[in-house]
């Protein structure tokens, strides 16, 4: 398993549109995706678990990636969040 | 010949097509083959989602990319692993039927949503509600009634019409409208006003006296409709269509023109209108801005409220789109008949003299009208916004809401936000009440704008949707007439603007007598607006003190009906 923190920058945090960003990709892998915030797992292929994470503009998460293609699936996890998510 | 209430005027004349919304009745059946089941689901899925991206590719060419995005976001929660997961689960493990599982399942999620603080979040609660309601159509076999696909020349029938079924008409397919519910200011009526689509509504017991396919005549002026009738009526409607047609392009020869009376009085003609997109409309007809900007639509049809920012950009809008134009918009008047679910209302026993309106919002100030008058304040830095208040009763409601104001002002300053300082906050004058002390009124607010039909059904102490005694409800009653005399003329004297933005305003009956009062401006649907140009250049408002006067000296509706009648042809 790898993983990496990093913060949400894009303004209106992981609200439906960015979520569907995150989640179209997501399930491009075949690795598990989750990531951590505060004390819950959420599963990033699901525009549902993300969305009801709540998470917000600043907020910091964990990624976790566990499969054949986790190193590919952690990068474009992390390069998609810093690019703001399409917004 | 079936009679009803004409709503909007015009001949159409086509074939009926019955919009029946059916109930959904989801039972939690017990299922033993459940992998079956489960596969039953699966099929169910993927039909809604090819009906899904069918809905988004036709949105994105007839309406536009963002209305799509709507329905791409549905797919996207269509296709979520945990939603599709957790019914699954629940199908196998509870052994009960998909309908069941779905209805549980996405209840559960919207209740989620609607529970979150977040209000963004809050409005994913519909869409949850919307998917249920389409895999469960797929399932149970129920075709959605897709009414903005109709054939050419369609009848549209129905029991009523929510506004949101309304918002999907075609006018290019659509000939006319039918409804055995509403009334002349039902949201369906102004919505068909709005469209220019003839309608009846009102029509009892119509969807037992005709079905699919029959032929269908209505004038909307007259409020008759027939079914499947002779050749000779079919082809005296076909001529009657005619004549109003070109009628209509007669009017169009006022667009352009200013409205002054033979006598060189200037008069404010401008449109009443419910969302942002309406100010098309208005532009259209030639409006020299909006009377009356109803803003409980943009709170109507969700579950949750308007944020501060999307109010602001619905504003702003209409304020930019009509540049310079004066735009009055009515704060939110809720309650009465017009309900909103997630607003946590009450039922009251007498709704209409109860909590609504700014009696509702003056006691909501944190979460309701101060989001709303801020929104309301950022955007008349964009145009020239006007605030009305509506539902006065007393000076007091009027001074507690110009407090506020003043105070989301200074906040404003303070955040270096910028807003039209010399807005302008009036009054809608439509309670007997405020009628009685428009003297008093007019000393502090800067504008009236007189709400017939409420005016008129609270003078007369009627319903005006009760059948029984709604032959009380009109605004040629003596009354009625006193009482808006009464406000046009402590408005003249004070030397504020008096408008009208009820029905009254556009019928030719009433204004020759709104002139003669010393009426400024009249706020009608915009597509009577060209109409309402020609009456008024027409009349000198000295010639009509005769005429004012004879009709005030009647003792009854009827003889100022029949006087008026005659006197306007």
């Amino acid at each position: 398993m790898v993983s990496q923190k990093i913060t949400v920058k894009n303004v209106s945090g992981l609200h439906l549109r960015p979520t569907g960003i995150l989640c179209n990709e997501a399930i491009k892998y075949k690795s598990t995706i989750k990531f951590k915030f505060g004390s819950s797992l959420t599963n990033a292929k699901s525009v549902l678990s993300v969305l009801g994470a709540c998470v917000k503009s600043g907020d910091e998460i964990e990624f976790e990636c566990e499969g054949p293609d986790e190193d590919e699936a952690l990068k474009a996890m992390i390069r998609l969040v810093e690019s703001g998510l399409g917004e | 010949m079936y009679k009803g209430t004409s709503a909007s005027s015009g001949i159409g004349i086509g074939s009926a097509v019955i919009v029946e919304e059916a109930e959904l009745v989801i039972k939690r059946e017990a299922v033993t083959d459940t992998a079956a089941e489960v596969e039953r689901f699966k099929g169910a899925l993927d039909q809604t989602m090819k009906d899904t991206e069918v809905l988004a590719a036709d949105l994105a060419t007839r309406v536009g990319e963002k209305e799509a995005e709507i329905m791409q976001g549905h797919m996207m929660l269509l296709m979520d692993p945990m939603l599709t997961g957790e019914i699954e689960n629940s199908i196998t493990g509870e052994a009960i039927c998909s309908e069941y599982a779905v209805e549980q399942v996405c209840q559960n999620y919207a209740m989620v949503f609607a529970s979150m603080d977040d209000e963004l979040m809050q409005q994913r609660a519909t869409d949850m509600l919307d998917i249920k309601t389409r895999m469960q159509k797929v399932l149970l076999g129920v075709a959605s009634v897709d009414i903005s696909a109709l054939p050419a020349g369609s009848i549209l029938v129905a029991k009523d019409l929510t506004p949101s079924m309304t918002a999907g008409i075609n006018p290019a397919n659509v000939a006319g409208i039918v409804t055995e519910l509403g009334g002349k200011t039902s949201h369906s009526a102004i919505l068909a006003r709005a469209l220019e689509i003839s309608a009846v509504v009102a029509v009892s017991d119509f969807l037992t006296k005709v079905k699919n396919g029959d032929t269908v005549v209505l004038d909307g002026s007259e409020g008759v409709v027939y079914v499947n009738p002779e050749q000779s009526v079919k082809e005296e409607y076909e001529s009657k269509r005619e004549k109003f047609l070109k009628e209509k392009k007669e009017l169009e020869q006022y667009i352009g023109k200013p409205t002054v009376t033979k006598d060189g009085v200037h008069i404010e003609l401008v449109a009443n209108i419910g969302k942002p997109e309406d100010v098309e409309k208005v532009l259209q007809y030639d409006g020299e801005g909006v009377g009356l900007f109803r803003t409980e639509f943009l709170f109507m049809d969700r579950t949750s409220m308007p944020t501060e920012e999307e109010q602001f950009e619905a504003y702003k809008k209409v304020a930019e789109v009509l540049a310079g134009k004066p735009v009055i918009i009515r704060t939110l008047d809720i309650g009465g008949d017009k309900e909103i679910p997630y607003m946590g209302l009450q039922k009251d026993e007498n709704p209409f003299l109860g909590y609504r309106a700014i009696r509702f919002c003056l006691d909501r100030k944190d979460d309701v009208y101060k989001p709303q008058l801020r929104a309301l304040l950022r955007a008349s830095a964009f145009g020239n916004i006007k605030i009305m208040i509506p539902l006065v009763t007393c000076i007091d409601e009027y001074r507690e809401a110009k407090a506020l104001i003043e105070e989301l002002k200074a906040e404003l300053d303070q955040a270096g936000i910028a807003y039209n300082k010399e807005i302008q906050v009036g009054v809608m004058v439509e309670t007997a009440a405020a009628s009685l002390i428009a003297d008093i009124f007019a000393k502090e607010v800067d504008f009236f704008s007189i709400g017939t039909n409420d005016l008129t059904q609270y003078t007369m102490s009627v319903d005006r949707g009760n059948d029984k005694v709604s032959y009380l409800y009109s605004t040629f009653n003596p009354a009625v007439l006193r009482s808006i005399k009464r406000i046009i003329t402590c408005a003249r004297e004070a030397g504020i603007m008096v408008g009208m933005c009820g029905e009254a305003a556009s019928d030719p009956m009433m204004i020759p007598l709104l002139l003669a009062f010393g009426l400024n401006e009249f706020s009608m649907s915009a597509s009577a607006i060209l109409r309402a140009r020609k009456l008024i250049t027409g009349y000198s408002t000295e010639e009509l003190q005769a005429v004012a006067d004879k009709a005030m000296s009647f003792a009854t509706t009827k003889e100022v009906e029949d006087y008026m009648k005659t006197f306007a042809g």
